[in-house]
């Protein structure tokens, strides 16, 4: 790759825009700064700019259509023959002169036609960077001499220069706002293609779940049933084992970290809590799989019950584990947010400090904390790793956790790894399930973060 | 702290963060593409990587890049059209279907390339913790079929069994839990052609419906029940005996090549009183047994490099001959003539027709 | 009467008093089971797999003695090195293992012996022979990996089973023994392990490829983050109007936060490998999913900092007569900087463990190759752990363990970091 040597002459060529532009300013002004609008930097700085952002748009602008004209280009030089065949096949033998251009011949011994294009392929990548690096370097220029010509001890540089930064700086914003409408976007449409053919209502009180439909007309398959009834059950239910063991042991780790542990063991359980947050989810993925869910099944077995070996169990015991810190931080932050005034009164009056945290604390402390559990469950229900490797495939209807069930996340990786057909509704089923989710933790961040929110404002 | 570090870093960070965007821009147009792309079987896809890894360590070309998409789903795929972006090369634990042909006629490919590679046994496992089943396909049929005849006439009834002893009474007292493959994979496509169409067939009036209604026939005969009874596990026979070994109450269906290898975990049911051992699938005894293939485009053997090497790494003797390291995986090798044909089919890229 | 009333209350008192001590008493050992209890689980976890995985970092090598025949090697002494490379290695670790076993003749036996050393003894022998060419015609004693059954057997995880029907069968389980006694098998530092790409043999996979993928997608989530992420949180907190428009970025900023990640997969699918057709299981598409996915968490760790920059300092710089854009880049920006970076680092960490959306963009493959470039194929660490997760050869289970504790070494060095930065530069005001 020879553009970052191009990237580099730019940025050398603005550093001496800024050394001239400041420079410049000076002599403008004999040396005595104080007649100049903004500082000398301001001025190398504003010159530095002229320089930089004309070229770099260039750059991307040339970048952007290169790849397409140069191949166009060779096209056209091709015999007609060729150029006449179709599209696709038309890839292929550019492909192949890429291939050829770049000495990683197919045969030993390729056609001349072909030898001819990857020469002129190559000849007209070198005349393109050529004539870029003149182009980006002539921009460079121009935007030196323009800026340069503007210097004047009236001009408000910094004014501008800050004005330029601003900018730069809101658009950087407003990349979280397309994050966002790519994500709906992306989900909404395929979702939409997909509730073309199923039913909405099907979908969403359907008591059954079978998508691996026939994929040819002469084959015989699944019925292709999209209900996703047993999918929330089997979600709803190895999140609620997971909230079974993580707000107990959390908020319970909360309250003694903050009520009665000494400043030198917070300093060393805290962190090691916040380490079973930093795992990765795979991690815990492989330990259900291969430690939790054997273990469960043994004691499963000695004691006469039939623990399936994907059980909802396995997985949401080892998704409490995930989730502890969660909980725990959280409510950390909720409990130390309730002013020691309450608690002085309460102790004041006699009372014990597990009295103060039943009765006074954690009454006080109510709204953030569900606002905290609220926040896990979503990220319980979101959560993929976990349930892929360890929970089943079986979508049934079950309210006992010792039986394999399936979650959406699940659903959405089954569907959508290997098979990659965008126009069967078993692939599309996978975004409308994305969509759904979306739709769920979205609904409980909303309330949740809405929930602490006005919950922190009561004691501020 | 010292102040103007910070800002400094930041301004670096800036840079850098402009030197790397052009970099991303040229992803967008169209970058050539110089390693085989292989999609298709799961059954053949430990093969097929053991192939490519060796085929990318002994040459000059790059190791293909190979997914397990079902050979169904590779095959769709694999007719998508001709181009960089389609697969060169599908596996499939089946041969292409008539239907498919013409779908990869309808979108430009007009010249496939087939070439068989050994055989293979689909198997009934399960955990070696458990009793080893002796089962007819009549069996399998009734026990893993959407409907079943009811014993009173030429009707059907959904599919009533709960547990094999409820099929046969001869078969153990469990409830009936089998992982197989779903509808993108040919071992499934296998599995329905000679095992539930093998034990259907055993009803004569059933039999007897192929001729006046084959529809219907192939509907009877195939369709798999769907109330949990059966658990379609996914593109992925290596979880499948992952979750034999941790649940002994489970059977899976697979390929015996995984069998093969996990051997000392899973046992494979004795099916129509036939054991499946590498002799009785080679000799054709054992009922379950079919071919495996890949299939070339030659419109990208001569485009994407490597093509040609890779069919010939893969139809050479030290791979799928007698003591190949294919065998060694469990591959269950052709006869020699057989063997010679489809490596001069390979070697000329000899068009394949139907 | 009065006495006795007051003393009854006494004791009623402290009666009560002592169950109240009680219950504190409880509520107190309650509180620290539960950390013990989060603690010990943490124990489990890391022991588990330490357990599992440390034997992974020792490979079993078995010494053979290999003569590299000129007649099977280059029949013509050309010395041609396209001739060299083609030449069948296998056949002469074969023949080396016949000799070493002579009278193991049927087809069944054969198989046994030569699946005692790895299918890459044939590849280290053709390396041996193109980077010295003078070997060909001479004997040499090389160590070459074992199969990964007899690694797992040497390591002691698996049992030679009698009735042939395990994975090591009574004759190869004396061979073995023949080995030891002859001193032709040692285990050595299994250096494949983070040097190799993936393979479907279990000794000759590799991390190689996955950490460089790794580094790659890091790169690019590095790169495009972090100056994103802080000058989008620059903005937010010191520059933007406070209208519809804002408050609007910031709920959404505050929502991406907590949506799932997976979800980010599918974004990723559809806009950038669908949309923008960027090459599938490429570190770009990876890097750029994980920047969407980890911005939030680095644009909210920075507004933090930003706010624990008490007013003072910007109203000092005010007040000098600085312009806003210069107190702030001046003076509070730097003093911000620590924390950011602690954000970023933080960020990079979950980044570096997320799984989940990788596998809707492609990175699921089976690839061999070490990637050079953030065009190349590639996958990441922890999918490599999950596909290895899955595969049915017992000595992944090792492997897969072993590249989780290399997993988790970057993470707690990471995270090290992060506490160290903290630490260092943190200001109390």
């Amino acid at each position: 790759m020879k553009y970052p040597i191009l990237i580099v002459a730019v940025l050398i060529l603005s550093a001496v825009g800024f050394h001239a532009g400041r420079r410049r300013s000076f002599k403008a002004v004999d040396g005595e700064i104080r007649r100049l609008h903004s500082l000398p930097g301001y001025y190398g700085w504003y010159v530095a700019l002229w320089c930089a952002l004309p070229a770099v748009m260039v750059l991307l602008m040339w970048l952007a259509f290169q790849s397409s004209v140069i191949t166009s280009l060779v096209v056209s030089g091709l015999p007609p023959e060729i150029q006449s065949l179709p599209r696709e096949r038309l890839s292929l033998i550019v492909n192949d002169i890429m291939n050829l251009a770049r000495g990683n011949a197919v045969n030993a011994s390729p056609d001349e036609f072909l030898l001819a294009a990857a020469r002129h392929y190559n000849r007209l990548k070198a005349t393109a960077f050529l004539a870029l690096a003149a182009l980006v370097m002539s921009a460079c220029a121009a935007g030196l001499g323009f800026g340069m010509r503007h210097i004047s001890p009236a001009m408000r540089a910094r004014v501008k220069v800050e004005r330029v930064m601003k900018v730069m700086m809101a658009l950087c914003s407003t990349v979280a706002i397309f994050t966002t409408i790519g994500i709906v976007l992306s989900v909404v449409f395929e979702a939409a293609r997909f509730f073309n053919r199923i039913p909405p209502a099907d979908f969403l009180f359907g008591l059954q779940w079978s998508p691996q439909m026939a994929i040819r007309k002469d084959q015989v398959g699944a019925s292709g049933l999209f209900g996703i009834v047993p999918l929330l059950t089997g979600t709803l239910m190895i999140s609620a084992i997971a909230m079974f063991v993580a707000v107990p042991i959390g908020l319970m780790a909360a309250v003694y970290m903050s009520e009665y542990a000494a400043e030198r063991v917070r300093t060393v359980v805290k962190p090691l809590l916040e380490i079973l947050a930093g795992i990765p989810t795979v991690v815990y993925g492989f330990f259900a799989a291969l430690i939790v869910a054997p273990f469960l099944r043994d004691i499963g077995g000695r004691i006469g019950l039939d623990v399936s070996s994907e059980s909802a169990l396995a997985a949401g015991l080892v998704m409490g584990i995930m989730i502890i810190p969660f909980v725990s931080s959280l409510s950390d932050d909720v409990i130390n947010a309730v002013p020691q005034s309450l608690r002085d009164a309460s102790l004041a009056i006699g009372a014990t400090t597990s009295e103060t945290v039943v009765y006074v604390v954690l009454p006080a402390a109510l709204p953030g904390v569900i606002g905290s559990i609220l926040l896990a469950v979503s990220r319980a229900i979101g959560e993929t790793m976990i349930v892929v490797m360890a929970a089943g495939l079986t979508a049934r209807l079950t309210a006992n956790p010792l039986e394999a069930v399936t979650t959406f996340t699940v659903q959405i990786v089954t569907l959508l790894i290997g098979d990659q057909e965008f126009d069967s509704p078993k692939t599309l089923a996978a975004f409308a399930l994305g969509l759904v989710l979306f739709i769920i933790t979205l609904c409980l961040n909303i309330i949740a973060l809405y929930v602490v929110r006005r919950y922190r404002e009561q004691y501020e | 702290m010292k102040r103007p570090s910070g800002a400094a870093l930041l301004l670096i960070l800036f840079a850098a963060a402009t030197v790397m965007m052009p970099l991303l821009a040229p992803a967008a147009g169209a970058a050539g593409r110089d390693y085989i792309s292989i999609v298709g079987s799961s059954t053949v896809y430990p093969f097929a990587t053991v192939v490519a890894e060796r085929f990318g360590k002994t040459t000059k070309f790059k190791t293909p890049k190979v997914e397990a998409t079902g050979s169904g789903g590779g095959l769709k795929l694999f007719c998508s059209g001709i181009g960089v972006r389609y697969p060169d090369i599908t596996n499939a634990s089946r041969r292409i279907k008539k239907s498919e042909i013409d779908r990869c006629r309808a979108n430009g490919v007009k010249e496939i390339i087939e070439i068989k590679i050994g055989y293979d046994g689909i198997v009934l496992a399960n955990s070696r913790k458990a009793e080893r089943m002796n089962i007819s396909r009549k069996d399998i049929f009734l026990a893993l079929a959407k409907d079943v005849p009811s014993g009173i006439g030429e009707s059907l009834i959904p599919n009533p069994y709960k547990t094999w002893s409820d099929v046969n009474p001869a078969l153990p007292d469990i409830s009936i839990e089998v992982l197989g493959p779903p509808p993108t994979s040919g071992t499934r496509d296998a599995f329905a052609e000679l095992a539930l169409q093998g034990g259907c067939r055993k009803f004569g009036w059933i039999r007897a419906m192929k001729k006046t209604d084959k529809e219907r026939y192939k509907a009877v005969c195939e369709a798999v029940r769907e109330d949990g009874a059966y658990i379609e596990a996914g593109e992925n026979d290596m979880l499948i005996v992952k979750k034999l070994e941790a649940n002994p109450h489970a059977f899976g269906i697979f390929g015996f090549s995984f069998l093969d290898q996990n051997a000392d975990r899973i046992q494979g049911s004795i099916i129509d009183g036939v054991e499946p051992t590498f002799e009785n699938i080679a000799s054709g005894r054992y009922p379950l047994a079919r071919p495996l293939y890949f299939y070339v485009k030659k419109a990208h053997a001569e485009m994407i490099p490597g093509i040609k090497e890779y069919i010939r790494e893969f139809t050479s003797e030290k791979a799928w001959g007698p003591e190949g390291y294919l065998i060694d995986k469990g591959l269950i090798p052709m006869p020699d003539s057989e063997r010679e044909k489809f490596r001069s089919d390979g070697r000329s890229l000899r068009n394949f027709s139907m | 009467m009065i006495r006795n009333s007051h003393e009854a209350r006494l004791e009623l008192i402290k009666a009560g008093l002592k169950r109240r001590y009680a219950k504190e008493k409880i509520f107190r050992a309650v509180g620290i089971s539960a950390i013990t209890a989060a603690l010990i689980m943490l124990a489990i976890l890391f022991a588990s797999i330490t357990k599992n995985g440390y034997s992974a970092f020792q490979q079993t090598f078995i010494r053979l003695d290999i003569f590299f025949d000129s007649q099977v090697i280059d029949p013509d002494s050309t010395g041609d090195p396209t001739v060299l490379s083609q030449a069948d290695y296998g056949g002469l670790v074969k023949k080396a293992l016949r000799d070493m076993f002579p009278g193991v003749g049927k087809r069944r036996e054969k198989r046994d012996l030569y699946s005692l050393v790895s299918p890459g003894a044939a590849f280290q022998l053709r390396k041996m022979v193109m980077d010295a060419p003078g070997l060909v015609g001479t004997r040499q004693a090389v160590w070459v990996p074992a199969d990964d059954d007899i690694d797992m057997l040497v390591k002691g995880y698996i049992r030679a089973a009698g009735d042939g029907s395990g994975r090591i069968s009574a004759r190869k389980a004396a061979w073995v023994k023949s080995l030891v006694s002859k001193g032709a098998i040692e285990k050595r530092f299994n250096t494949a392990f983070f040097t190799g790409g993936d393979s479907r043999e279990p000794e000759l996979a590799g991390i190689g490829g996955a950490v460089a993928g790794s580094l790659y997608t890091m790169l690019v989530t590095l790169i495009l983050s972090f100056p994103l992420g802080v000058a989008t949180a620059v903005y937010l907190e010191e520059f933007a109007p406070k209208n519809i428009w804002t408050d609007i970025i910031e709920v959404n900023i505050n929502n991406l936060a907590a949506v799932p990640s997976i979800v980010f997969g599918l974004l990723g699918l559809a806009v950038f490998l669908n949309f923008f057709g960027l090459p599938r299981s490429s570190p770009l598409a990876g890097g750029l999913v994980l920047t969407l996915m980890t911005l939030p968490t680095i644009i909210i760790a920075s507004r933090v900092s930003l706010q624990s920059v008490p007013p003072s300092i910007r109203e000092g710089a005010l007040s000098v007569g600085a312009s806003r854009m210069q107190a702030v880049m001046h003076h509070v920006l730097p003093l911000a900087l620590p924390g950011m970076l602690t954000g970023t680092i933080i960020g990079m960490a979950r980044a570096l463990g997320e799984t989940a959306p990788l596998l809707m963009i492609g990175m699921v493959a089976f690839i061999v190759d070490i990637p050079a470039g953030i065009f190349d194929k590639a996958t990441v660490l922890p999918v490599q752990i999950y596909l290895w997760a899955d595969s049915p050869e017992r000595a992944f289970v090792e492997r897969t363990s072993a590249a989780i504790i290399v997993l988790l070494a970057f993470l707690l060095i990471m995270n090290a970091l992060a506490v160290v930065f903290r630490k260092k530069f943190e200001q109390r005001w």
